[in-house]
């Protein structure tokens, strides 16, 4: 049996220790951390990485998983994330303000033609007579916190109708969705998968549709650290591109029905890997095939909206009045549009 | 180790002995708080408006004071404290009184003490956030939620506080009592409440400052005013000036009550002295 003494023990320990922290250095040079939601919206980053596009791209991702979004983007601001895909909220928006994340490209959008995200109303205002998003005058609309997308969409929606209507927060989906069943709240927007079994239960019904008054939303942005956007442009391009690949595998696939019904299936197969992975592959099959949206080809940026956006965040005083498009969006790495 | 030496040297003066069991008793010093605080907070002005500590770690102390201001001026201040006020003082109040009563009686009866304590110590551990959806299905996500999620939080600590101050009475004298003849209600009202009153005092502290942590959970859901629902409104948008602007609010709440708790106890406990 071989016997150590006391010092060298300790050198063990330390020559352990030493390589244990080396490695990760070693490793470290095209190791990015992607980090992500538990949404078929998030596919193009579960695509990159199952179809090794990200590895093409000389790049070793790790995806990390987040339960709201809020978490992500101070996640990518404190370096523990390098990318990842979220909605335009108030929060993004001061964080980059504070110079720590940059907004570079596109992902879901409303698109005129395709079921986008859904008002919902609750049974209880239905039966009241709100049947169309202009009868909820007066109404009280859920939303997660002030500044969220919900927020966003409400509000804009009520300026089109011309009608009042006053928000309550409610922190998580999970809440939301309880005090509209419970007629606690009125009305509602939501991603078609989650709005559509909802709807088909009978405990709420559809009243409108968000792409009718934002047709061309742009509802979820690609952003990483301020810093990996300024000096990082090979790191970036080199993710933006494994990206862009697994997203034009996604909207060919499940919207141009490229592949026809097996293409789908395969599809399907690979996202609920990491999608309502609780759940049988046949019920989750619907829900993903539900929450089909356009992700934005290329990364591509819808500048025209996220501009909309900003100013709607300062015209309601939760952001400050002198942020520019600028110092929230950098337009450098993919192409830009107006719609 | 006596020296037989030591007998031939001449006597030495007395030695002076002075008194030295003075203890560790605290002195009050008044100006040391405030000194604490106006040093704490020049170094991260310091800090912040020289750059070592970063906009994202932490905001500029008149940042804070900059959004107070905007608070005050524009009347919103007061539209929030209002319903927290309010919040807090019907949940605290039924959650302290309620535990207030239980306590004496589980102090008193060893039948309520058998039948209660385990009960309290099952649901003092429970996090009361945790129960908040529930709360609200159960109450409505109204008023009566938020009051009912104080009045929970409040109930268990005083509870326990409580029957441990009726516990900690002077037997000595409640014997006492018994042999000169005084009616158990007597004893009640003029030994175990004077008595068990420091410890319910004590306890309440606790219990008005878990109210008030509380108060920021109970305005999760469904509240578009109050301290809470502006702190947490100012966390979701990464507002740090406007969220150090509520916790300074809620520091403040602290103090008063703190301080509003040492008048009631130096009224009620003025027998002591």
């Amino acid at each position: 049996m071989v016997t150590f003494n006391r010092r060298q023990t300790m050198g063990l320990i330390g020559g352990a220790a030493a390589l244990g922290l080396a490695a990760p250095a070693i490793a470290q040079n095209n190791r990015i951390v992607v980090g992500a939601l538990r949404f078929t919206s998030h596919s193009g980053s579960f695509i990159a990485v199952e179809r090794n596009y990200f590895a093409e791209a000389g790049l070793d991702v790790e995806l990390r998983f987040f339960e709201a979004a809020q978490p992500m983007a101070v996640a990518i601001a404190s370096g523990d994330v390098d990318y990842a895909v979220t909605a335009v909220s108030g929060g993004l928006i001061s964080l980059a303000n504070r110079g720590a994340i940059k907004v570079i490209g596109g992902a879901l959008s409303e698109e005129p033609g395709i079921d986008g995200q859904i008002i919902l109303a609750s049974d209880a205002a239905f039966q009241a007579g709100v049947t169309t998003p202009a009868a909820l005058d007066g109404k009280v609309f859920g939303m997660s916190t002030a500044g969220s997308s919900f927020h966003y969409m409400g509000s804009r929606m009520a300026q089109a109708e011309g009608i009042d209507l006053s928000f309550t927060p409610l922190q998580s989906v999970g809440a939301i969705i309880g005090a509209l069943r419970t007629g606690d709240i009125d009305a509602w927007s939501i991603v078609p998968h989650i709005a559509k079994p909802l709807a088909a239960s009978g405990a709420v019904h559809e009243i409108g549709r968000v792409s009718d008054y934002l047709p061309n939303y742009q509802v979820t942005t690609v952003f990483t650290s301020a810093q990996n956007a300024a000096d990082e442009r090979e790191k970036t391009n080199a993710f933006l591109n494994g990206f862009s690949r697994g997203v034009s595998d996604y909207n060919s696939t499940m919207i141009d029905n490229a592949g026809g019904e097996d293409g789908v299936n395969e599809m399907v197969d690979l996202i609920h890997r990491y999608v309502y992975t609780d759940r049988e592959r046949e019920a989750a099959a619907t829900s993903i095939i539900n929450g089909t949206m356009r992700l934005n080809e290329g990364a591509r940026l819808n500048v025209g909206s996220v501009r909309d956006q900003l100013e709607w965040f300062q015209s309601e005083d939760l952001i400050d009045a002198d942020i520019t498009l600028e110092t929230f969006v950098d337009t450098s790495y993919v192409e830009t549009f107006e719609a | 180790m006596s020296d037989p030496s030591d007998h031939k040297s001449p006597p030495t003066a007395p030695i002076e002995v002075r008194f030295r069991g003075g203890g560790f008793a605290p002195r009050p010093h008044r100006w040391m708080g405030p000194v604490v605080f106006v040093a704490v907070i020049a170094l991260l002005e310091c800090g912040t408006q020289a750059g070592w500590i970063s906009a994202l770690t932490f905001p500029k102390p008149s940042d804070v004071l900059g959004a107070f201001g905007e608070l005050w001026e524009s009347g919103l201040l007061f539209q929030h404290l209002m319903p927290s006020l309010g919040r807090l003082a019907v949940g605290g109040a039924i959650g302290a009184s309620l535990g207030i009563a239980v306590g004496v009686l589980i102090g008193l009866f060893s039948y309520v003490r058998a039948g209660m304590v385990p009960v309290v110590a099952a649901i003092f551990p429970i996090p009361k956030i945790a129960l908040l959806p529930l709360f609200v299905i159960w109450f409505g996500i109204d008023e009566a939620s938020k009051y009912a999620l104080i009045a929970f939080g409040t109930f268990t600590p005083t509870v326990v506080a409580t029957y441990g101050a009726v516990d900690n009475v002077d037997r000595s004298l409640i014997r006492m009592g018994q042999s000169f003849g005084l009616s158990w209600m007597s004893i009640v009202r003029k030994i175990v409440l004077p008595g068990a009153m420091p410890g319910i005092l004590s306890g309440l502290r606790i219990s008005l400052a878990i109210a008030i942590i509380l108060l920021v959970a109970a305005e999760m859901l469904g509240a578009s005013h109050g301290i809470g629902a502006y702190i947490l409104q100012a966390g979701s948008l990464y507002d740090l000036e406007r969220l150090f602007a509520g916790v300074v609010i809620l520091s403040l709440l602290g103090v008063t009550l703190s301080a509003i708790i040492g008048q009631i106890e130096r009224r009620l406990l003025r027998w002591r002295s």
